[in-house]
């Protein structure tokens, strides 16, 4: 019987969005239940903040083409990583040598900061991310489109 | 180490990010890959509706563009099915998850129906929400135990909170809605087939995958 009712409810879909809505807030409040958790000190990838760098909070530190260290789960798997996470294209280098504020523009642009646990150490995910934004893309792309055909 | 789906036949590195076949990962593996070449042959069904009190009947012809897409679509979620059987790392998985949720609906959305429209709007939505939970897993798996490497965590030397793996399972929830749109919309037979088939197929492996990945870190 109340499998009946249950299936009932799930057969339309315009119910299945409230229940996951409704499964999504009970999973919250049991979370925010077993809070607080562990943090583990021991991080992948750590990066401290230098207060007087112009490239602060991107700086990785070390002079370009000489290896800066990077915490990473195999190093092994990337021996390079760290050669160019310091490089700078002459155009950022001059802004980072004038001005302190400039940051978030010098990682922003082409030629600024390669942070290298996007591009080398964890360089599928990076792969993987722009992939989920083009199809979605096509997908919508796809649907504005259909309506002049 | 915990091997739950067997003793791992061979690793494949991309930097940090392991991917590793397990007979049971290879397995998934090969039925997603099978499958997507089964999409890749076969040719959209026609549906034919037969009208009552006479022998008339007529069939609906799918445009080259719509099967293009949807074609398209099942293959993309071929290959992010395959992604998210053998990758070795939870973070790299929750993007493979919801890059097969983003195919799922592409492949509902591409049907010229109101009716079919509607499951993909409000399947939309679900995965859209599904997203949260399932990326805040990740980020607790992060923030508890210091890495993300399933290889890792399979040692056992860090405990991933029970919250964690619940919300890790809830999001996959969400992003494997797929199925139960693509039936009540009646697509399975004629308007979808047989790309609606990856559909339900990529939920299933993503399922399978989650409850080795659970019991795995």
């Amino acid at each position: 019987m109340i499998i009946q009712k249950i299936s009932r409810i799930l057969s339309n879909f315009d119910n299945i969005l409230p229940v996951f809505a409704a499964a999504c807030a009970a999973m919250s409040l049991l979370v925010i239940l077993t809070l607080p958790l562990p943090y583990s000190g021991d991080q992948l990838y750590p990066k401290q903040i230098v207060p007087g760098s112009s490239l602060n909070p991107y700086d990785r530190g070390g002079p370009p083409f000489t290896q800066a260290v990077i915490h990473s789960q195999y190093p092994g798997n990337s021996p390079t990583a760290g050669y160019v996470t310091a490089y700078l294209t002459p155009l950022s280098l001059f802004i980072s040598e004038h001005t302190l504020y400039m940051g978030t523009t010098i990682v922003a642009h082409p030629g600024g900061i390669l942070d290298e646990i996007l591009y080398n150490t964890r360089g599928l995910d990076t792969v993987v991310e722009p992939t989920i934004l083009f199809v979605a893309f096509a997908v919508a792309a796809y649907l504005f489109r259909k309506r002049e055909a | 180490m915990n091997e739950i789906g067997g003793a791992p036949l061979f690793f494949l590195e991309f930097g940090d990010i392991v991917i590793y076949f397990t007979p049971f990962t290879l397995t998934l593996f090969l039925l997603a890959l099978v499958f997507s070449v089964f999409v890749l042959v076969s040719r959209p069904e026609r549906q034919i509706d037969i009208a009552f009190g006479g022998d008339a009947y007529y069939a609906k012809e799918i445009s080259l563009s719509e099967l293009r897409f949807r074609r398209f679509m099942s293959i993309a979620c071929g290959l992010a099915c395959m992604g998210a059987m053998v990758t070795g790392d939870v973070f790299d998985f929750t993007l493979f998850v919801s890059l097969v949720g983003i195919c799922n609906v592409g492949i509902v959305a591409a049907v010229r129906s109101r009716h079919v429209q509607n499951a993909a709007y409000q399947y939309g939505l679900v995965a859209l929400a599904g997203t949260v939970p399932m990326f805040a897993a990740a980020a607790m798996v992060a923030a508890t135990t210091g890495t993300l490497s399933m290889l890792e965590l399979a040692k056992g030397t860090a405990t991933v909170p029970v919250a964690a793996r619940a919300l890790l399972v809830l999001g996959v929830m969400g992003e494997g809605m797929a199925p139960f749109y693509a039936a009540k919309a009646e697509m399975f037979r004629a308007p979808g087939a047989p790309y609606v088939i990856m559909c339900s197929l990529s939920s299933l492996l993503i399922f399978l995958r989650v409850a080795e990945v659970i019991l795995l870190i």
